[in-house]
């Protein structure tokens, strides 16, 4: 038996975004967290440049046009690599690639993690067991080299190949987490309460299970779309990827085949290099963001300061 | 009562949750004392700030919530703002706390023999016999064979649990031990034995207990004073005897109502309609006129004062200017 | 009163395996538990935790299958059930209220979410554009304003959730209400209201309920008879007056007894033990080591139910055999 309760509805139990208000809910929350609007911010600045590029950067990225190696001017905003490509070009126009495979894996991975972590804990027994034997395999080898020699031994479109390598690799971490949470939601009342109202199994999962582990889902998400930038980036730049993609981890490839950075050409590495920091940040903030949404007690403690407004 | 005889002395004391939007006053502006060898039980719903004054009393606040305003001073050192390194001589030697739920305070994976040892070594240098010794002496006041010294929390039942968390509070004989509904998650037989047992150990050892709980029948037979809270104020502070016999505050009234009885003739009851206020949103002037059957106009706009009436402090405007009709004798337990 | 027969149970058993794969062991929830429930009455099920009330229910809302005994509902047994169309109607005319009112409902979803889910699988009769209607009117029966439905659970307070939970309960026009524990997790103001919700609904809308609870003065108020169940099995039940004026089980008058009452002068209970765990027990009382009374027969065999006043069983040796009141706990 625990403690009584009274009639006071208790404060906002924020772990619980209901489905209605979702939009509201995640747009004042991120109004009211800096680390929200500061990723949300980047985030968006790096989805507008990807979906017009053309836009932003008037050069195009792979045309060796240019005189080679010159400096920052306002001509060329980063420069030109060896090739006498712009640089600011390829950093813009290698967005699109980027992003895609984040959004992709990220949705991709999520999706199978979902299905097979829930399906585990709702149904138990034998599928189960199964189901996470599978998945533990999986989570055991080393992700990396894995990745590595997928991407080395596929043919065919590359960038295809690196969102089939990275979800294949990456969905059993998430699926255990979904898991283990699915586990704990499983004996609660109001699960119990839809069985014996008559309700299937199935309808149990999807309606009442998976909403109510959406900010799960949500940090799910970020965090394999993050993985992901991190791990295509690094495939592509020690030459898996398709070297004639732009992007920036072909970038980073290029840089280092000319060893950019001991012939005074920084920027070449650099540029790209940030961008993926800085997507990977934003990224990173928006799970932290969400993390706090959903669990009130990481919220930082405002010291008794005079309130702002009412 | 002179100063001698009195262990805590509670002024003015508001407690604050400091929220996003506004701070939200749980504890509002409470004073009362405890005597030595007194028990004071504290009674109120859920939501009435009741917990969240026991715990700015022992000092376990923390952030959001914070003393906003008022002193506790225990054996005349006011509690509030000290150091933890000066707080921690008091704790545990003269004033301990007993929590609500025993699995939540007791470490699960370390004997009670293990817990008891980390509490006597956290106050002092005692050896390995004089630990034993003690430990076995405590788990004998409370009625357990200390040959479960060596089990875990999991492996007594929740009647020895929460016992076991009593002599755990005794290790030191405290003046003033504090308890938070420590009843709460036992059957109705354990609880009576428990009840009995804390009110033995207080008249051999002499110390003094706050109690607080919901059930207000619970600890009718075991109180000296009783303290109704409300929407984090007192409503009314007296002897025990004097409040069941005659309730003088509405809410009291209503919460005396409340119990159905397995004695008498079976009577219909009406409980208080509606529920406590949200206290970020606290009603303009008695915080209980929108559930009291007794409020007039001027209880929408005048907050009342405590005020002292007949040895009782009622916290009512009618009840202090005489015109609140005495309850009807049919319906209500007090005969 | 009772007239007619809503549910029976006869012999029910249920035991759960527990132990690891080196120690098999046998947990007896519920052991040979027969009794009845009519149209149109409140039976209280009273017993400490661990007592077997909570597994019964789950029998009964065939969330558990027993290990051996019957259930019968209007004379049809449980067990033949086939499609999952019987269950279906099963569930819609015995549904279950829950303890927790903040664990019993989806946080997620509107409170209408649940009610508009049961009219739909529950009452095929009614179109749909009617649904909001029914929830809006079974609402107004338990005292919610119809607001309450576009609202999410947070929003609302214990006692309120109770009522959308006995709400859900009447959406599907029930014969009997399991209602496991709904009264022990809110403040005791808010507790009458709900109680007199429950004899409004036997009274007006027919309903029946079995109440479990381990408060007894909550199940005087509200209840026509009382089940006592101790360790998995039935102490005493009858007429509840009856039973809590003329107590025949010892276990009876010490739960009795222990029940705070701050009109009356304290009673001196020296019982300190608790219920058992009943693991592979042996035959005989279980009650028998608490017991001031208990005989050597108490020790070899298990009493049974029977009757020592009108409608009024017990199942003590003491008692059975003793003409006169035993009183074992004052």
């Amino acid at each position: 038996m625990a403690m009584p309760v009274s009639g006071v509805p208790t404060e906002t139990r924020a772990a619980q975004i209901p489905a209605g208000h979702a939009l509201a809910r995640v747009g004042r929350a991120i109004r009211s967290s800096r680390k929200a609007a500061t990723g949300t911010v980047l985030l968006v600045i790096f989805i507008l440049i990807a979906l017009f590029p053309g836009v932003i950067a008037h050069d195009s990225p792979t045309q060796d046009a240019y005189p080679p190696r010159l400096g920052p001017s306002s001509a060329h905003l980063l420069g030109t690599n060896s090739y006498g490509q712009d640089l600011f070009a390829q950093v813009i126009w290698g967005t699109r690639n980027v992003l895609i495979i984040a959004f992709t894996v990220g949705l991709l991975t999520t999706a199978i993690a979902v299905l097979i972590g829930v399906a585990a804990a709702y149904l138990g027994g034998g599928w189960d067991g199964t189901l996470s034997v599978v998945t533990d395999v999986l989570l055991v080898i080393p992700l990396f080299p894995l990745l590595i020699v997928i991407a080395a031994y596929a043919q065919g479109e590359s960038t295809i190949v690196l969102i089939t390598a990275i979800t294949l690799t990456s969905w059993s971490y998430t699926a255990r987490q979904l898991r283990s949470q699915a586990l704990t939601l499983r004996n609660r009342d109001f699960l119990e309460a839809a069985r014996v109202r008559g309700e299937r199994r199935v309808y149990v999962i999807v309606m009442e299970v998976i909403p109510t582990m959406t900010s799960l889902i949500v940090a799910s998400f970020l965090t394999n779309a993050l993985y992901a930038v991190l791990l295509s980036s690094s495939l592509q730049f020690i030459g898996l990827g398709d070297p004639n993609t732009v992007s920036w981890g072909t970038t980073l490839y290029w840089a280092q085949n000319n060893a950019a950075l001991q012939t005074g050409e920084p920027l070449w590495a650099i540029a790209p290099g940030f961008c993926i920091a800085l997507l990977g940040a934003a990224f990173a903030l928006l799970n932290y963001a969400f993390d706090e949404i959903g669990n009130p007690a990481l919220r930082p403690v405002r010291r008794s300061k005079r309130v702002r407004g009412a | 009562m002179s100063e001698a005889h009195e262990i805590l002395e509670v002024s003015g004391l508001s407690v604050d949750y400091v929220l996003d939007q506004h701070d939200v006053r749980a504890v509002d502006d409470v004073s009362f004392t405890v005597g030595r060898g007194e028990f004071l039980g504290i009674v109120g719903e859920s939501g009435c700030g009741k917990s969240t004054l026991l715990f700015a009393v022992a000092q376990l606040l923390a952030p959001p919530a914070r003393v906003a305003a008022g002193s506790v001073r225990f054996e005349g050192t006011n509690l509030v703002g000290l150091t933890d390194k000066q707080l921690s001589a008091i704790r545990w030697r003269d004033l301990s706390v007993v929590m609500q739920s025993a699995m939540n305070a007791l470490n699960p994976v370390k004997s009670i023999g293990a817990q008891f040892k980390d509490a006597l070594q956290a106050h002092g240098k005692p050896s390995r016999q004089e630990i034993a010794a003690r430990s076995a002496e405590v788990l004998r006041m409370v009625g357990i064979d200390p040959v479960h010294l060596k089990s875990y929390p999991h492996q007594l039942s929740g009647g020895m649990r929460q016992r076991s968390m009593i002599a755990m509070a005794m290790l030191f004989t405290p003046d003033l031990i504090i308890m938070d509904e420590p009843t709460s998650a036992l059957d109705v037989v354990a609880q009576r034995a428990l009840m009995m047992q804390i009110k033995e150990l207080q008249q051999t050892y002499g110390f003094a207990v706050i109690f607080v709980t919901h059930d207000m029948s619970l600890i009718s037979h075991f109180s000296d004073r009783l303290m109704v809270m409300y929407a984090g104020q007192i409503d009314e502070l007296g002897a025990t005897r004097a409040i069941f016999d005659r309730p003088l505050h509405p809410y009291t009234q209503g919460l005396l109502e409340a119990f159905p009885s397995i004695h008498g003739p079976r009577v219909p009851l009406k409980g208080i309609p509606g529920s406590p206020p949200d206290l970020a949103a606290i009603p303009a002037g008695c915080r209980f006129h929108p559930r009291c059957p007794h409020a007039v106009e001027r209880c929408t706009v005048t907050a009342p004062d405590l005020y002292p009436l007949d040895g009782d402090l009622v916290r009512c405007l009618r009840r202090q200017d005489g015109s609140l009709p005495e309850p009807n004798q049919e319906g209500s337990l007090s005969r | 009163m009772t007239s007619t027969e809503l549910l029976r149970t006869e012999h029910l058993t249920r035991h759960f395996k527990i132990g690891g794969v080196l120690s098999r062991r046998t947990l007896h929830a519920v052991d040979d538990v027969s009794f009845s429930i009519g149209e149109r009455e409140i039976v209280a099920l009273a017993g400490e935790s661990g007592s077997g009330k909570s597994t019964i229910a789950r029998v009964l809302a065939r969330v558990y299958q027993p290990t051996s005994g019957q259930v019968y509902f209007q004379g049809k047994p449980l067990s033949a059930f086939r499609s999952r169309r019987d269950g279906l109607r099963y569930a819609s005319l015995v549904p279950m209220v829950f303890q927790d009112p903040f664990a019993s409902m989806n946080p997620v979803f509107r409170v209408q979410h649940g009610i508009l889910r049961i009219l739909k699988l529950h009452r095929p009769d009614l179109p749909a554009s009617q649904r909001l209607d029914e929830a809006a009117r079974v609402f107004s029966v338990v005292g919610l304003g119809t607001d309450m439905l576009q609202r999410f659970p947070y929003e609302l307070s214990g006692g309120q959730r109770q009522r959308v939970g006995f709400a859900q309960a009447l959406a599907m026009r029930p014969k009997l209400i399991l209602a496991d524990e709904p009264v022990s997790m809110l403040d005791v103001s808010i507790r009458i209201g709900l109680l007199n919700l429950m004899a409004k609904l036997r009274d007006e809308e027919g309903v029946s309920v079995l109440y479990i609870t381990h408060d007894i003065a909550s199940a005087r108020y509200v209840a026509d008879r009382l089940i006592v169940m101790y360790a998995g099995q039935i102490a005493e039940c009858g007429p509840i007056e009856d039973v809590l004026s003329t107590p025949k089980h010892p276990y009876t008058q010490l739960l009795l007894s222990a029940v705070p009452d701050p009109m009356a002068p304290l009673s001196q209970v020296a019982d300190r033990g608790e219920p058992p765990k009943v693991v592979d027990p042996a035959p005989g009382c279980r009650f028998r080591w608490r017991c001031p009374l208990a005989i050597e027969t108490c020790a070899q065999v298990t009493p049974v139910l029977a009757e020592l006043a009108p409608g009024h069983d017990a199942a003590c040796h003491v008692a059975q055999a003793g003409a006169g009141q035993v009183k074992a706990f004052s």
